[in-house]
């Protein structure tokens, strides 16, 4: 009688697990930043060495894409990113981010696609860490009191995608002051 | 030949520049810096530590742990600032609350039921042996083929 208690018991508890555990993807990394103050920034620009700070960036959409020369898929969404920086450049900021790659290289991925939008350069992506970033390509949606609303992990290769986030950008609003 | 092709596809096939990671504090303070790092989960690796990594997002993560000591941050607070980007997936070994027990509960319990079940199976038979439930082997064996062949042995 007690083995049986105690073998159901553990079934129990096995269950429980299984029921609470399943159903989620072990490789999808959390992200702890959606609602948070975008972690303040001061990087370089790719093209012109110019200095960007987040905080001179408040008060409008922004929208960060990091990516890398050394990843494909980054390379099939940069046009989407570029046609949405061209079409809806007059309401929200668009940058890119490079991530784990040098300058040069950076510069000779850039170089063939139209200057769309500023590239800045991550030194030991020190700022890529701050923002919890996971891989290449991500893109962050940050609204304009400097609060991340949302992130895209993969390639961002739907227009219709990205201008559906762009509107959700516009209609949050955030606590003011809130960030940092 | 076969390594030929290889090292080809691998040497057109881009790849993350590999960058020296920030110079290393003094020994005291790199030590905590390389335990605290075994402890945190690399995102783009499968279930390494970032210390345990080769990977270039690993050596960044890295650099930000070394930084942090350097700042003076306790391990609470660094671990903190992992788990508020990655959630407690950061972490190799899930703190003990919550859902999170069951792991730390299940195999005790799983043992103590194996030894339960174990305990009362030996118990069984030699309560059994010690009553001669058992038994003795007949020499006429109900297996008629065992009987043939012990038939054959006699001849």
């Amino acid at each position: 009688m007690l083995v049986l208690l105690a073998v159901a018991a553990a079934m129990g508890l096995l269950l429980f697990a299984f029921a609470t555990l399943f159903g989620k993807d072990p490789h999808q990394v959390p992200f702890g930043l959606k609602d948070k103050p975008a972690p303040d920034f001061t990087l370089t620009r790719l093209d012109t060495g110019e200095t960007v700070k987040l905080s001179a960036l408040r008060g409008r959409p922004l929208v960060l894409n990091f990516w890398a020369s050394w990843c494909g898929p980054c390379q099939a969404e940069h046009p989407t990113l570029a046609r949405a920086a061209k079409h809806f450049g007059g309401e929200a900021s668009f940058f890119g981010v490079v991530f784990e790659d040098t300058p040069e290289e950076a510069r000779k991925f850039a170089r063939p696609m139209e200057p769309s939008f500023p590239q800045l350069i991550d030194p030991q992506s020190r700022m890529a860490v701050d923002y919890g970033v996971t891989g290449v390509p991500e893109t962050y949606f940050i609204d304009a009191q400097g609060i991340i609303r949302d992130k895209f992990v993969g390639p961002l290769l739907d227009m219709q995608e990205l201008a559906s986030r762009l509107h959700a950008l516009q209609q949050a609003t955030g606590p003011v002051g809130a960030s940092r | 030949m076969s390594v030929l092709v290889l090292a080809l596809l691998l040497s057109a096939t881009p790849h993350a520049p590999q960058q020296a990671g920030s110079a290393l504090l003094d020994p005291t303070r790199e030590a905590r810096v390389q335990a605290l790092g075994k402890m945190l989960r690399c995102p783009m690796c499968q279930g390494l530590s970032i210390a345990d990594s080769g990977s270039s997002a690993a050596r960044a993560q890295m650099d930000r742990v070394r930084e942090l000591v350097a700042e003076g941050k306790t391990d609470d607070e660094i671990r903190a600032y992992f788990v508020a980007r990655y959630g407690e997936w950061a972490l190799l070994e899930p703190p003990a609350h919550g859902v999170n027990w069951l792991v730390f509960l299940l195999p005790v319990a799983l043992v103590l039921v194996g030894a339960l079940v174990i305990g009362r199976l030996v118990r069984h038979s030699s309560v059994a042996q010690a009553a001669g439930a058992q038994p003795a082997p007949s020499p006429a064996s109900a297996d008629p083929y065992l009987d043939a062949v012990r038939a054959e042995l006699k001849k």
